[in-house]
Formats: C-alpha cells, sequence, structure tokens
C-alpha cells in the first residue's frame, strides 16, 4: 500500500516537472493584417510585420547585463577585465578611441597628432587636445562640473597634464597595476620606472607640454602605438581626488566609488551597487565628435547576473539586450520573435590546444601536424559548441588589424583534412617502428564542462580519424596555469586568447615569440610551446613596422603558416562569437572589441 | 549561565585562531596565486603586485599581521580615513581617542573594496534570504514532521514525507529556474533575479524599507532555499516525535487522564525538540552566510559566491574572511543551541 502510494506520487512529481519545463509552443508570427485589398476579384491579403513597438515616452533608460560577481573595478589604472573596461570606456575616454566595429584608430580627446620617427630608432607622438572638456560628477540629483580650488572656483577642464599623471599613476610600481605591461613595452622609460630601477618620473617619455599638448615617446616605430596610448590605463585621471589638494579630500583607490567618482567621457558614474548592478547617466558637457558623439539614452544600468537568469530576465521584459546561454540556443532559433532579435557577432578571441614541443612523440612535427588535421572543427561547432563559432584556420582571428581573412586566404593555414593527417603520422609511425595506438599522448585543460566537452568530442575524432588514444586530465585553474608553466607542462595543453588591442600583433607576437605569453620559454624549461623559430620572429617584428597594410597582413600571413602548418605548434580550434538578443526598439552596434560597447552610439525607439 | 558564556566566548577565540592557522595554511600550500592569470604577467609586475600585498613577505609574518590585524583592537588619536588600508569593521570614539578593531584587509580581486566592505553590503542581503529561508524551512517543516508522526501509517503521513522527499530530492538549481520561468517569466507575477534591499541597512543588516517592493523578490528564493531544509525538519521532527511518544512518561501522562492535546504539546513535543533544535542551529550558520546556487539562480548579491570564488581566485584576505566568519557563526549558532537544551530538558546544566 505504501510503496504505491510513494510511486503514484514520485509520477506524479515527474509529470509536473516535465510539464513544466517543456517551453510553449512558439505563438505563430506576430503578424498584423493591415487591409484587405480586392483586386479584380481575387481578395489578397497584405501582411506586414510589425514594426518594432516602440517604447512609451520619457528618460531613455537601457538595461544590459554585465555578468555574474562584482565588476573588479572601475579604475582606468587598475582595469584588466571587460566590465571594468566597459565602465571606464564610457566614463573617461583616451586620446585615441578605437572604433568598435571597425577596429580602427580614431581620434578621442586628441584632435590631431603629429608622429615624428627620431633617429635612435625611437618614435615621438605629439597629441593636440580637445579645448571643450571638463570633469563632472553625478552629486545625487545631477551631473554637474567639477570646480578647482580658486577663490572664485572654476570648473576643471582635462587637460594633457591629467593624461601625463594617468600615465604616471598606472605605472607608478605603487599603484600596482596589472596592465602597466602594454605601457612598459611601448613607452620610453616606463619600464625602468615601473620597476623600481629609477624613482623619478620625468625619465618616463611623456610630458605635458602644455594644457593641451601632449608628448609621448615611444620605444618602438610601430604602428599600433596610436592604439596603445588609447587604452584604459593611459587615460586621464583626477590626481586631486586620488591624492586631495587644498579643497578636496583624498580619497586614493577609492576614488572610483558612487559619491567620489568623477569622469569626463559621453556617460558618468551615477550608482554602482556593488556585486548587484551600477548605473552610468549621460554627461551632458560632453561635447561630442564624429567618433564619440553626445549619447541619445539618459541612463544606462548593467546588472551583475548569470547568463541563464538573464536571460529570464530579458524574457520577462527586465533587459533590453542579453547573451543567449548554450541551452537555449536551439529554442531562440527556432522561435520566430526571439530568432528575429538573435545576433551572432564576432569576438576578437581564439580558443587553441598549444603543444609542448619539447615533450615526447609531440616533439616531431609530423605528429603535430596530423593532431591539428585531424579535428573537424566545423562538426566540433555544429554539435558542441553550437555558438556558430567560425572554424579556426589559424591564430589571429580575422577582424584584427594585420590579420588574414578567410576571404582573401581561404587555404591559409589548418584545415580538417582526415587523409593528410593519417598520411603525416603514417610516416611518423613507419619511421619510429611504432602503431598509433601505442602513442602516449595526454590532453591538459582546466576543469569546466565546456572545457571537457570539446575535449572529449576532440579525442573521439583523433580516434576515429588517427587511431591515437589520448589521455584527458583536468586541472583546477590556478593549479593548471600553474602546470602548464612549468616543467611538467604536459604534451597538449588547452588556453585561449582575447585581444587587449584588436590587432595581429597582440597576438603572433606577444604571445607567441620566445619570452611571449604562452611561450615563455623557448628551452621549456617553464613551459608553453618550448618553441623558437627564427624565421617567425623575424616576420612578425617586420610586421610590426610595416605600415603598408597589405603587405603587413602578408607578413602575418607567412607567420602563421609556420605557426600552425609548418612548424604546428598549436592546434587553432575556433574563433569565438557572440551570441545576444536585442528588443527589437534598441538600436545599436555590435561591437567586436571583447563585447566592448559605445553605448554612446545607441537609442532607443520611442512613442 | 552567564559564567557558561562567557567560557564559550573565549573558547571561540582559541577556534578561531586554530581555523586561521589551518586556512592560512592550506591556501598557502594549493598551487597557484592570486596573480596567476591566462595572460601570464611579467615578472615587474607580479613583484609590484606582491609587494603591494605584503606577498613578498616570509609566511609566518604575513600570518602573524593577519592575527595582529583581525584580532588586535587599535587605540589611536587618528580618526578612520575610511581608506582601503585603514578599514576596520568596528570602529568606536572614546573621548579623543578611537578605537579601531578587526581589519581584514582588502579583496585582490575587486580591487576598490576590502573584505569589510563585502561583510557589510553583502552579508545583509544574505542573513536576509537565510533568516526568511529558515523560517520558511520550520513553517513547512515542523507542522509536516508533526502531522506525520501523530497521524502515521495514514495517508497524512505518506503526503507529508513525498513532500519532504521532493524537498530533499529536488535541488535548488533545478527548483530555482522552473520557478522563476513560471512566476517570473510566464505569468510575470514576480521579478525574476535581484533583491529588494541595498545599503544602507537599519542595524548593519536590516531592510531600510519592507513591503511588497521588498518581499516580492524574497517570495521564490526564499522558497526554494527553504524547502530542501524544510523537508530534514519534517523527517527529523517524525522521527523524534515517533519517539518520544513511546517512551514512558507519555504513557504516564495520558494514564492519568490528560488531555490528548496536553500531552503532545506540553511532553512530546518539547521533548522531542532537542534534535531538530541541533540541526537548525549549524543550518542557520550555513543558510545565514549565503548560499552559492540560490543567489546565483535568483541573482542575489549575496555572500554564498564569495565562498567559492575566493578560493578559485585564491583572493586570500576573503579566503579568510569568509571562513572566519562562518566559523563565528557555527560557533555561536551552537552555543545557542546548548542554551535552547537548557529550557528544553532542565535536567541540563551548565553550571
Amino acid at each position: 500500500m505504501r510503496s504505491k502510494l510513494f510511486i503514484l506520487f514520485a509520477l506524479l512529481v515527474s509529470v509536473s516537472m516535465v510539464l513544466a519545463a517543456c517551453q510553449p509552443q512558439p505563438a505563430a508570427t506576430p503578424e498584423k493584417i493591415v487591409e484587405t485589398v480586392v483586386v479584380a476579384g481575387t481578395p489578397e491579403v497584405v501582411v506586414i510585420t510589425p514594426t518594432p513597438e516602440p517604447k512609451p515616452a520619457g528618460p531613455k533608460v537601457l538595461h544590459l547585463n554585465m555578468g555574474p560577481g562584482d565588476i573588479p573595478t572601475i579604475d582606468p589604472a587598475l582595469s584588466t577585465d571587460t566590465s571594468s573596461v566597459q565602465i571606464v570606456d564610457e566614463t573617461t575616454v583616451g586620446l585615441t578611441r578605437q572604433n568598435e566595429e571597425t577596429t580602427l584608430i580614431e581620434p578621442g580627446m586628441a584632435t590631431s597628432w603629429d608622429v615624428v620617427n627620431n633617429d635612435d630608432g625611437t618614435q615621438t607622438v605629439t597629441f593636440h587636445l580637445r579645448d571643450d572638456v571638463y570633469w563632472v560628477k553625478y552629486d545625487g540629483t545631477q551631473v554637474s562640473q567639477v570646480m578647482d580650488c580658486q577663490e572664485t572656483p572654476q570648473p576643471r577642464k582635462v587637460t594633457a597634464q591629467d593624461f601625463a599623471y594617468g600615465i604616471l599613476r598606472t605605472l607608478s610600481p605603487k599603484t600596482a597595476s596589472d596592465y602597466a605591461y602594454v605601457l612598459t613595452f611601448a613607452i620610453k622609460g616606463a619600464a625602468d620606472y615601473n620597476s623600481g630601477k629609477s624613482e623619478d618620473p620625468a625619465t618616463v617619455g611623456v610630458k605635458a607640454i602644455d594644457d593641451k599638448t601632449l608628448e609621448v615617446t615611444f620605444v618602438d616605430q610601430v604602428v599600433y602605438n596610436l592604439n596603445i596610448i588609447g587604452m584604459w590605463v593611459a587615460h586621464a585621471q583626477p590626481k586631486w581626488l586620488i591624492e586631495g589638494d587644498d579643497c578636496t579630500e583624498a580619497r586614493g583607490d577609492r576614488w572610483t566609488e558612487t559619491g567620489f567618482f568623477q569622469g569626463y567621457g559621453p556617460f558618468t558614474l551615477k550608482e554602482w551597487v556593488h556585486d548587484s548592478y551600477i548605473t552610468l547617466v549621460k554627461n551632458p558637457f560632453w561635447p561630442g565628435s564624429d567618433s564619440v558623439p553626445q549619447p541619445k539614452i539618459d541612463e544606462v544600468t548593467w546588472t551583475m547576473l548569470d547568463e541563464a537568469p538573464a536571460f529570464a530576465d530579458y524574457e520577462a521584459g527586465n533587459l533590453d539586450s542579453a547573451a543567449v546561454p548554450l541551452a537555449d540556443i536551439d529554442r531562440v532559433k527556432a522561435d520566430p520573435t526571439l530568432s528575429a532579435q538573435l545576433k551572432i557577432a564576432p569576438d576578437l578571441c581564439t580558443y587553441y590546444y598549444g603543444f609542448n614541443t619539447k615533450a615526447p612523440v609531440v616533439d616531431d612535427v609530423r605528429v603535430r601536424r596530423a593532431l591539428s588535421m585531424a579535428v573537424d572543427r566545423q562538426s566540433l561547432i555544429d554539435n558542441v559548441t553550437k555558438g556558430n563559432q567560425e572554424p579556426a584556420q589559424w591564430f589571429a582571428r580575422p577582424g584584427l588589424a594585420g590579420a588574414p581573412t578567410i576571404d582573401k586566404y581561404p587555404d591559409l593555414g589548418v584545415k580538417f583534412d582526415p587523409e593528410k593527417a593519417k598520411a603525416e603520422l603514417q610516416s611518423y609511425l613507419d619511421e619510429k617502428g611504432l602503431t598509433a595506438d601505442k602513442l602516449d599522448i595526454t590532453l591538459m585543460f582546466n576543469t569546466s564542462s565546456g572545457h571537457q566537452k570539446i575535449a572529449e568530442a576532440i579525442q573521439q575524432m583523433w580516434k576515429d580519424t588517427l587511431g591515437v588514444n589520448v589521455k584527458l586530465v583536468n586541472q583546477e585553474w590556478k593549479v593548471y596555469l600553474k602546470t602548464i608553466r612549468g616543467k611538467d607542462t604536459p604534451q597538449i595543453w588547452r588556453l585561449g586568447w582575447c585581444q587587449d588591442y584588436p590587432d595581429a600583433n597582440n597576438f603572433d607576437r606577444e604571445v607567441v615569440v620566445p619570452g611571449g605569453s604562452a611561450n615563455p620559454d623557448p628551452e621549456g624549461k617553464v613551459g608553453g610551446f618550448a618553441w623558437k623559430n627564427d624565421k617567425y620572429d623575424e616576420l612578425v617584428a617586420q610586421a610590426a613596422k610595416e605600415t603598408d597594410p597589405v603587405k603587413r597582413t602578408d607578413l602575418y600571413a607567412q607567420a602563421e603558416q609556420i605557426l600552425v602548418y609548418e612548424d604546428a605548434v598549436m592546434i587553432p580550434i575556433y574563433w569565438y562569437t557572440r551570441v545576444t538578443v536585442t528588443k527589437p526598439y534598441v538600436q545599436r552596434t555590435f561591437s567586436v572589441l571583447g563585447g566592448l560597447e559605445h553605448i554612446e552610439k545607441w537609442d532607443i525607439t520611442q512613442q | 549561565m552567564g559564567r557558561y558564556i562567557a567560557r564559550r566566548m573565549i573558547y571561540l577565540v582559541v577556534v578561531l585562531i586554530v581555523v586561521s592557522f589551518i586556512t592560512f595554511g592550506l591556501m598557502h600550500a594549493v598551487p597557484g596565486g592570486p596573480f596567476d592569470r591566462e595572460k601570464a604577467l611579467p615578472p615587474e609586475i607580479m613583484a609590484n603586485l606582491e609587494s603591494r600585498y605584503h606577498l613578498d613577505d616570509p609566511l609566518w609574518k604575513q600570518y602573524l599581521q593577519y592575527l595582529y590585524d583581525v584580532f588586535v583592537p587599535r587605540i589611536t588619536a587618528e580618526a578612520p580615513k575610511g581608506t582601503l588600508q585603514d578599514d576596520y569593521l568596528i570602529t568606536a570614539r572614546v573621548g579623543n581617542m578611537w578605537i579601531k578593531w578587526m581589519n581584514f584587509g582588502p579583496s585582490y580581486s575587486s580591487r576598490s573594496r576590502t573584505v569589510n566592505d563585502i561583510f557589510r553590503q553583502q552579508l545583509p542581503i544574505s542573513a536576509q534570504l537565510g533568516t526568511m529561508a529558515l523560517l520558511v524551512a520550520l513553517i513547512i517543516g515542523m507542522p509536516l514532521g508533526i502531522i506525520a508522526a501523530l497521524k502515521q501509517n495514514t495517508i497524512f503521513d505518506y503526503i507529508s514525507m513525498s513532500v519532504a522527499i521532493f524537498g530533499v530530492s529536488v535541488p535548488v538549481i533545478v527548483l530555482g529556474p522552473i520557478l522563476i520561468w513560471i512566476f517570473g517569466v510566464t505569468l510575470k507575477w514576480l521579478p525574476p533575479t535581484g533583491w529588494g534591499a541595498k545599503p544602507p541597512y537599519i542595524l548593519g543588516f536590516l531592510p531600510a524599507h519592507i513591503g511588497w517592493d521588498y518581499f516580492k523578490f524574497a517570495i521564490m528564493p526564499s522558497v526554494a532555499l527553504g524547502l530542501g531544509s524544510s523537508a530534514v525538519i519534517a523527517r527529523l521532527t517524525r522521527a523524534s516525535l515517533l519517539q518520544t511518544i513511546r517512551e514512558d512518561y507519555i504513557r504516564t501522562a495520558r494514564a492519568k487522564g490528560l488531555q490528548e492535546q496536553l500531552v503532545i504539546t506540553r511532553h512530546a513535543l518539547k521533548n522531542s525538540l532537542i534534535p531538530v533544535v541541533t540541526i537548525v542551529g549549524p543550518m542557520f550558520a550555513a543558510l545565514v552566510t549565503g548560499t552559492f546556487v540560490t543567489e546565483l539562480v535568483f541573482g542575489i548579491p549575496g555572500m554564498g559566491k564569495y565562498f567559492v570564488t575566493s578560493i578559485t581566485n585564491r583572493d586570500y584576505p576573503v579566503i579568510m574572511g569568509t571562513i572566519l566568519l562562518y566559523a563565528v557563526f557555527l560557533v555561536i549558532a551552537n552555543l545557542f543551541v546548548d542554551i535552547i537544551y537548557a529550557y528544553l530538558d532542565p535536567r541540563i546544566r551548565y553550571d
């Protein structure tokens, strides 16, 4: 009796859960019958899809999501991740600013600049700044200008000195900025100042000639100098607020909190409730320019939600745009309303497996090439990752300045080619007198269900195509990072790379050449690729200095061919995309800069 | 009793020092540090970061400094500046001197915040959610358990225990999205995510405004979180009550003609509560200090995720802070449990 009741109840429970989990049948396409026209006796129904329902009039408020967890910081000197940089880029503007769709460099706070190549190999760039931009803060009711300490207080303008202070603050060893390194590589004297070898800020190649002129001396005569100087770590920072002056209390590293914060970009901070949301409000004093227009939206709020709850909030109408969780992608594509709001846009990141080229078995290039060519990237994307990623043929993702594109270089790099893969491996096996199932290869990745699924799929592809049994090992993230940068670096390891600034140099040189972040030591004592190829190093060094874009891309294409095919030190797997849905009343741009949006270009359609 | 509590408080300090020692040792023994990133940092940058957070000091010095900052009150003439370095959980003014106590240090991953900020801004939210979830658990769990025990082997018993089994076996990660989908997305009765209160809090933990705007956020997470605990309470209450009503003194009470209702409430129920109270203490500590999954599913800005993310980030001060906080709540909750024992069973004496 008792057990029967239990079974009955268990059935009820499971049925109710199945019912609850079922999604409703997608509603028929919302069509409006506008008029019925009778033409020559045949009734013809004119059907149009309704134009986006506009929002009611009133202040234009945008609701977006930032991802789970608090924004680590909104201090330009300390920011490292996209969420921080998103806020920094809206509240302050660099000397140059990158177009988020074309990745081209456009004027930011500097309206023009003069480039002089010096005889000693350095480069001096003189930036001419705008004269009509003021420091502002949100005072609880509205945005107002920040006043200075004179007897009759004057509004504080953003000056070349503020930029010089910002750059030096980022570089100061006391600030301990993670991303100071992009400046230490680029600006003359910056490395010594940052490491404490020189304590005199005057040794750094940054000089404010007057209020509107800033002179920066760069180590190399390379094209991406203008990219680097526009990065968040080189934005102007308010010295009086951080260190205090006659009429301002020093706030130190807390200056970015609600109530203290001062900025000058198209938006400024209204409220930051940690772990919950951050609200920016339009800065009416931002004069606007072609590249950074005056915002049309009055207020933007980012919540800090995980993907799944954020998507629920989007469906409930509380968010205006959200990322689509992997589990919901198929449903969104099938739903007529949601699929119309769906956009899959490129993201400047590459997912790859690296080889420890000093480790047994994979120290032979034929094995590496075979493993790389045996990965069916399209099938992986269609069946496992599902986000419409693009199969990667090389490392520097198309869209980066200088990077080859599939249009122009359809056959560059490495593709799925099972026959060639088998031949490469067979040649190795014949020489060593081995069989494929005897090869001992380990693939390591950091613990995560996503990486696990990808690794299992690729493991199966290797087994099916080559007959190789590759072992999978995973480690917790920080332990994993230690392992792949130590002497026990596994034969194959996983990493991804997202742009710091969208130039192929950031991928092909800063990650890959000896000393780069994935190749710390060509001897292999501290992990990474453990690889050195003089021709490759020469090509990427040459490309960094090349000013002709076509020749430059060609140099990177040659370098990539060495990297992923001739030496095959990595398996490029896919190039990232971002899958988002946006309500139809939002007019927006789609950034390729790792999700870094320029909201000042967005608008909301109202009644 | 007063002396007993004082003695337990001294034990608390000892427990905290032992816990802090073990935690400190373990977190430094695990490979990987707070500044190991996917993008490896150059050694100079790493040196700056380590020097800023004194990670280049010998471990024993770091540990003693931590104990000194957390446990030893400072008495100075200097007013608290509220900077990252000078942020104390408890500050009080005595004459023209300031007493400053408990500096848990900065967070490495949130660079403009301290561990004390997390305690001040996130703990109140978790405490509110946890308290409501515990109330839900008690309000559902106790009656279910009592009904099941009194009507043992009847349809009431089966239904109650089925509800309990449902609560235990359906985790928040399943129940949460289902609730959100029904009440948040489809019916739009309740907001799918978020929390209805934000700093500052009354007395440091109570929401400033209480009303529908507050509770509409709290209903789904409290029910989702409380249901699992209610099942534990229901089953425990049932088992304990079943045992108690077979005791001799219940038979005696019935034999002398006492009303059944009085027998149950005054004799059986009170005596059967001891195991329930025992489990409610640690349950309270666990719920109130934050629940990772519930907060993630419902987008609640509470403490729960810091227990997890601090460890994956190797954010040493946050790891130490969250674990010590949990230890404090656990010890104090158990102290309350012991005091309630003395009320429930007069034979228990502590002096």
